[in-house]
């Protein structure tokens, strides 16, 4: 045993929830050492380059979630992350018209009243509405949640942080959130909206990587939890980090790296090594082995209790509870190198709003019957897509003159059916073209011409993301984003707190509170327990602790 | 002087409770029912035929208790009848109290599964059951109030005894309440017609499949009184008729055959009602058993602030059971079936996937053409011989309307299912009753013919029913207050809403 192989702390899987953890660990001084079985790093926040010239971010493609308090205690503008946020979007109708969603109130007003007078004034309060929840909700985030069924003075301490909050607001107040997280994004658009393009194109982030419908209970949240970001203060806003996702791990890399960090890419954890319910080290696939009293795992809580820990270090119902963890693949991607800048007929010329997200949905009852296919095992016949091309605002993604098109396609199940065989292994490359041709098809609806312009595309069903990623199922959440598993309830019920039964090995992806997204909230609430629970004076500093 | 306490609005099973209640704590109370019979959906038939509501499941002994009806009374103590999975390859599933056995007695492999599940669910339902027998948590009360007090009182014992569970009980609780049926079943069963049964009884008068969040609730809900299912001696009719008595004796005036149109309204408080045929019938208290909505219309807009008419006309309320009677050609056995296993609860749901496909068409106005179904044998009053059948999903606002084609379609999409299991059936019937939810919402005036006046989801239980700073039972104008099935805990032929209603009423009353 040298002292080159011993470590503080190691995690396993360099995404950008596991540099959070690991950089915020180096600045309190921990010796950290990050593994990653890539040879790159990035996880499901990665720019690639896979055509020459082009800049693929071929997982998550854009910026919001991304909690403001890490960035400035990581200084990630200094290790060079830039995020420039976009102007809109737009949904266009088979019909030649659209609907296009200006970040300009007033335009954004006048565009709405175009479709229905009535919208345009149920507007205001909508977005008044979601506003209010999305204040609500982001103090929690950088918080751990309660156990309930603890009477640990930290738990009653936070759970009497809930009861205040959820006081404040006041009896009518609360009884609009508690409606609010409990319903539909359908029944919720039904209440304010009355035209269907308009409900199709608010409802998309209700849906975005989830096993839900645009109907089911619930997806309401899902929405909030892609509002609720912000970029320079403007809630919900979106943005495209320069250089593709892939910029937000490097800057947290470089973060860590300056304060004494390690990164070992190329080998994944084999097994997470324990003796007597407390932590060692880790194994990896290279046959090298690190030690470390502490260990904090990446990957989905799925993945590292049932694949990478030896099933008897665990209590049998904790395992039941984990392998009963839902984490289900949804989505597909499409990733494309484009010779020029396609051809939107609808669109008035230079308008802003191409430069944000494009769909295609025409109405609720398209996006609900899409999900249904997905229940069966297909993939949806008219999928919710949302596209962009972020080579418009960031020229370092595609040479000169030619474009780069990121296209999510909800949904597209991992157990794909084929001849009544529900299997992952169906995923070969002729499905996964004739996905594609649904999908180009799809899009024609808005650029008639895209097929004419594609130089190179890259198919992802959910087997690739999670071959690639790691991501279980392909699930870009890390776990669902339903009400049993979310907050004191996820992962499961009763280790919201980032460790697990064995001591010393914690969780700080985003199967942990609260969730997916590239937020990095699980990485920083996973260090500061670590730090809380495995130092002496363990307080985490900065704007997250 | 008004000649009545209180006015009653509709003489279904909660506002014969409510206004019983009533009349026993000395008020005195004047139940009006359009129709010609009180009951509304436990009582409502066309010709003779069998009722709408069909079997008890959820009948709560506290309500009944309170109009001085004893659980133990010969209407109610009919035996319980087990449940039977209706298999296609003729090996039927028979749930009983102690298990889940084969129809030829042995026992299921999944039983104790099944069995655990079920208990679990019933403990929980246990719990939630004092919720239920209260007005919901919340409400604007000075907060050293006796009412405050009480509230408080009942909300620790609530916690103490979710405590009681046990820590890893109390978490599994606070996970699985908000989940969906489809997963909770599937962690433990296997999928086919034992799953399929359970995932059937979370979703009947829902507008919901079991893949929906907050279907393991639903399923909690009819679980809430241990889930026993009993058929009432001399059919649902004679509890009704129980409850009438039970109305007269403790000296309510009943009025059938009379329909209100208006609420009479006198410096922002009730002062009486308006019938159709003109006539004016005073009383300060108005107990309207009707949906917000048509209360509202029956008062006028004008009674309430623009925030609460925009969340009235937002409660969702969509009916997508219709009831489909078969009138058999005679008494003999069903097809398939031995003469025992006939006169249980039967339903027809292989497998949850199966349950959540017949669910999508519904979302897209569309009858299922494989619905899932519940049927009973009976014999009504006349001495005819019936399967009486629940038909899950016919939506209320069906594409085209509910036209006569529409319904015979119905009808025959409910017989040929149920011929799959029980080949044959076809050739034993001698006539047929289709009631849509557009009928039952004509009869009844529960709006989309729904079950519960309004959808059971979670964003509107409890606090939320049926919206958002109306849980309290009263609405509006000073003396105006609600009892039917859209205010908390819910419909079924349950009776909690109408008797906490009355209870939140007397408080109010001078």
């Amino acid at each position: 045993m040298t002292v080159d192989n011993r470590y503080d702390v190691i995690v396993a899987g360099a995404g950008h929830n596991g540099l959070t953890a690991a950089a915020y660990l180096a600045r309190a001084g921990m010796r950290v050492l990050v593994v990653e079985k890539n040879d790159w790093i990035g996880g499901a926040a990665v720019s690639r380059s896979l055509h020459e010239g082009w800049t693929y971010s071929n997982c998550s493609y854009v910026c919001s979630l991304l909690r403001r308090e890490i960035a400035r205690d990581l200084e990630l503008p200094k290790y060079g992350l830039q995020v420039i946020p976009y102007e809109g979007g737009a949904s266009f109708t088979r019909d030649g018209d659209y609907f296009a969603y200006y970040s300009d109130h007033n335009a954004l007003k006048r565009e709405m009243a175009r479709h229905s007078e009535k919208d345009a004034d149920a507007y205001r309060r909508y977005s008044q509405a979601i506003m209010r929840q999305c204040r609500f909700i982001r103090p929690f985030l950088l918080r751990d949640a309660p156990d309930p069924a603890s009477l640990h003075p930290r738990d009653f301490g936070e759970l009497a942080y809930l009861v205040k909050k959820a006081h404040g607001l006041g009896s009518r107040e609360l009884g609009e959130t508690l409606k609010f997280w409990t319903m539909s994004i359908g029944d919720f658009l039904d209440e304010h909206f009355e035209n269907d393009l308009i409900k199709a194109h608010l409802a998309g982030s209700g849906i975005i990587g989830t096993g839900l419908g645009v109907y089911s209970p619930g997806t309401a949240y899902v929405l909030l939890h892609h509002y609720m970001g912000d970029i320079d203060g403007g809630i919900g806003a979106w943005g495209f980090a320069r250089g593709g996702m892939g910029a937000i791990s490097n800057a947290i890399a470089a973060s860590f790296k300056e304060h004494g960090g390690t990164i070992h890419t190329g080998s994944g954890v084999e097994k997470i090594l324990s003796k007597d319910g407390r932590v060692e080290g880790v194994a990896l696939e290279d046959g090298k082995v690190f030690y470390a009293p502490v260990v904090a795992s990446n990957m989905d809580i799925k993945r590292t209790v049932l694949h990478h820990i030896d099933a008897a270090e665990l209590p049998d119902d904790f395992t039941k509870a984990v392998r009963n963890f839902k984490i289900r693949g949804s989505s597909a991607k499409l990733n494309i190198a484009l010779d020029r800048f396609p051809n939107f007929p609808a669109a008035p010329e230079h308008t802003s709003f191409l430069r944000g997200d494009l769909h295609v949905s025409q109405s609720l009852l398209e996006l609900e019957k899409a999900y249904d296919d997905w229940k069966v095992g297909r993939w949806s016949e008219k999928p919710y897509i949302d596209m962009l091309i972020p080579s418009q605002i960031d020229p370092t993604m595609a040479p000169t003159g030619a474009h780069m098109m990121t296209v999510f396609v909800q949904y597209a199940p991992y157990d794909l059916e084929v001849d009544g065989v529900k299997s992952a292994e169906n995923w070969d490359e002729k499905q996964r073209n004739a996905m594609a041709e649904t999908v180009l098809d799809q899009m024609s609806v808005a650029c008639p011409d895209i097929r004419e312009r594609v130089v190179h595309m890259e198919v992802r069903s959910p087997l690739e993301i999670e071959r690639e990623v790691g991501l279980t199922e392909g699930n870009i959440f890390q776990g669902e984003l339903t009400f049993d598993q979310l907050f004191f309830n996820r992962p499961v019920p009763g280790w919201s707190q980032y460790n697990l039964p064995i001591k010393g090995l914690y969780l700080c992806g985003s199967s942990a509170h609260p969730g997916g997204g590239v937020m990095g909230a699980p990485g920083a609430n996973a260090a500061r327990a670590i730090l809380r629970k495995e130092t002496r004076h363990g307080r985490m500093k900065g704007y997250a602790a | 002087m008004s000649q009545f306490d209180a006015i009653v609005v509709g003489g279904g099973v909660n506002g014969l409770i409510a206004g019983t209640l009533l009349g026993r704590r000395g008020k005195n109370v004047c139940i009006i029912e359009k129709s010609d019979r009180f009951g509304g959906m436990a009582s409502y038939s066309v010709d003779g035929g069998p009722t709408l509501a069909h079997s008890l499941y959820n009948l709560s002994p506290r309500a009944l208790g309170d109009i001085g009806i004893g659980i133990q009374h010969p209407v109610l103590s009919s035996k319980p009848v087990s449940t039977v999975s209706l298999s296609e390859d003729g090996r039927h599933i028979v749930f009983k109290n102690d298990g889940v056995y084969w129809s030829d007695g042995t026992k299921h492999r999944e039983s104790d599964a099944w069995s655990d599940l079920t208990r679990q669910l019933i403990t929980y339902g246990d719990l939630l059951r004092q919720l239920a027998e209260a007005p919901p948590p919340g409400g604007q009360k000075a907060i050293l109030s006796r009412g405050a007090l009480n509230e408080f009182l009942r909300l620790a014992k609530l916690g103490i005894d979710l405590k009681k569970l046990g820590k890893s009980e109390m978490r599994r609780f606070l996970q699985v309440v908000l989940s969906n049926v489809h997963d909770i079943i599937l962690d433990d069963l296997s999928e086919g017609p034992v799953a399929g049964m359970l995932a059937a009884d979370a979703i009947w008068g829902t507008a919901t499949g079991p893949r929906s969040p907050g279907t393991v609730f639903n399923l909690i809900y009819r679980l809430g009184h241990g889930g026993t299912i009993t058929q009432p001696a001399g059919g649902m009719c004679a509890l009704t008729d129980l409850m009438v008595e039970a109305a007269q004796k403790a000296g309510c005036l009943l009025m059938p055959d009379t329909e209100v149109s208006r609420i009479l309204l006198d410096n922002d408080a009730v002062s009486g009602v308006e019938t159709t045929d003109g006539r004016t019938i005073a009383a300060p208290n108005v107990l309207s058993s009707l949906a917000p909505k048509l209360t509202s219309r029956m008062t006028g807009p004008s009674a309430f602030d623009i925030e609460t008419m925009r969340r009235v006309r937002n409660i969702r309320a969509r009916g997508t059971t219709a009831k489909v009677n078969l009138r058999l050609k005679d008494s003999s056995a069903l097809p398939s079936l031995s003469d025992e296993l006939a006169h249980e609860r039967l339903i027809y749901a292989p497998s949850v996937e199966y349950v959540e496909a017949a669910f999508n068409p519904a979302k897209y106005g569309q009858m299922s053409k494989a619905p899932v179904i519940e049927a009973f044998k009976m014999q009504t009053a006349d001495g005819a011989s019936w399967l009486s059948t629940i038909v899950q999903y016919a939506p209320s606002d069906l594409e085209g309307g509910w036209t006569e084609t529409a319904k015979e379609q119905l009808a025959e999409i409910a017989v040929e299912t149920l011929s799959r299991a029980l080949p044959g059936l076809g050739d034993q019937i001698a006539g047929k009753q289709v009631i849509t939810p557009d009928k039952i919402e004509s009869a009844t005036g529960a709006p989309g013919g729904h079950w519960h006046h309004a959808e059971m989801s979670l964003d509107q239980l409890l606090t939320l029913r049926p919206t958002n700073g109306m849980s309290r039972y009263s609405m509006g104008p000073k003396g105006l207050f609600q009892c039917g099935a859209a205010t908390h805990p819910g419909g079924d032929v349950m009776g909690l809403a109408g008797r906490n209603a009355a209870l939140a009423a007397l408080e109010a009353l001078p």
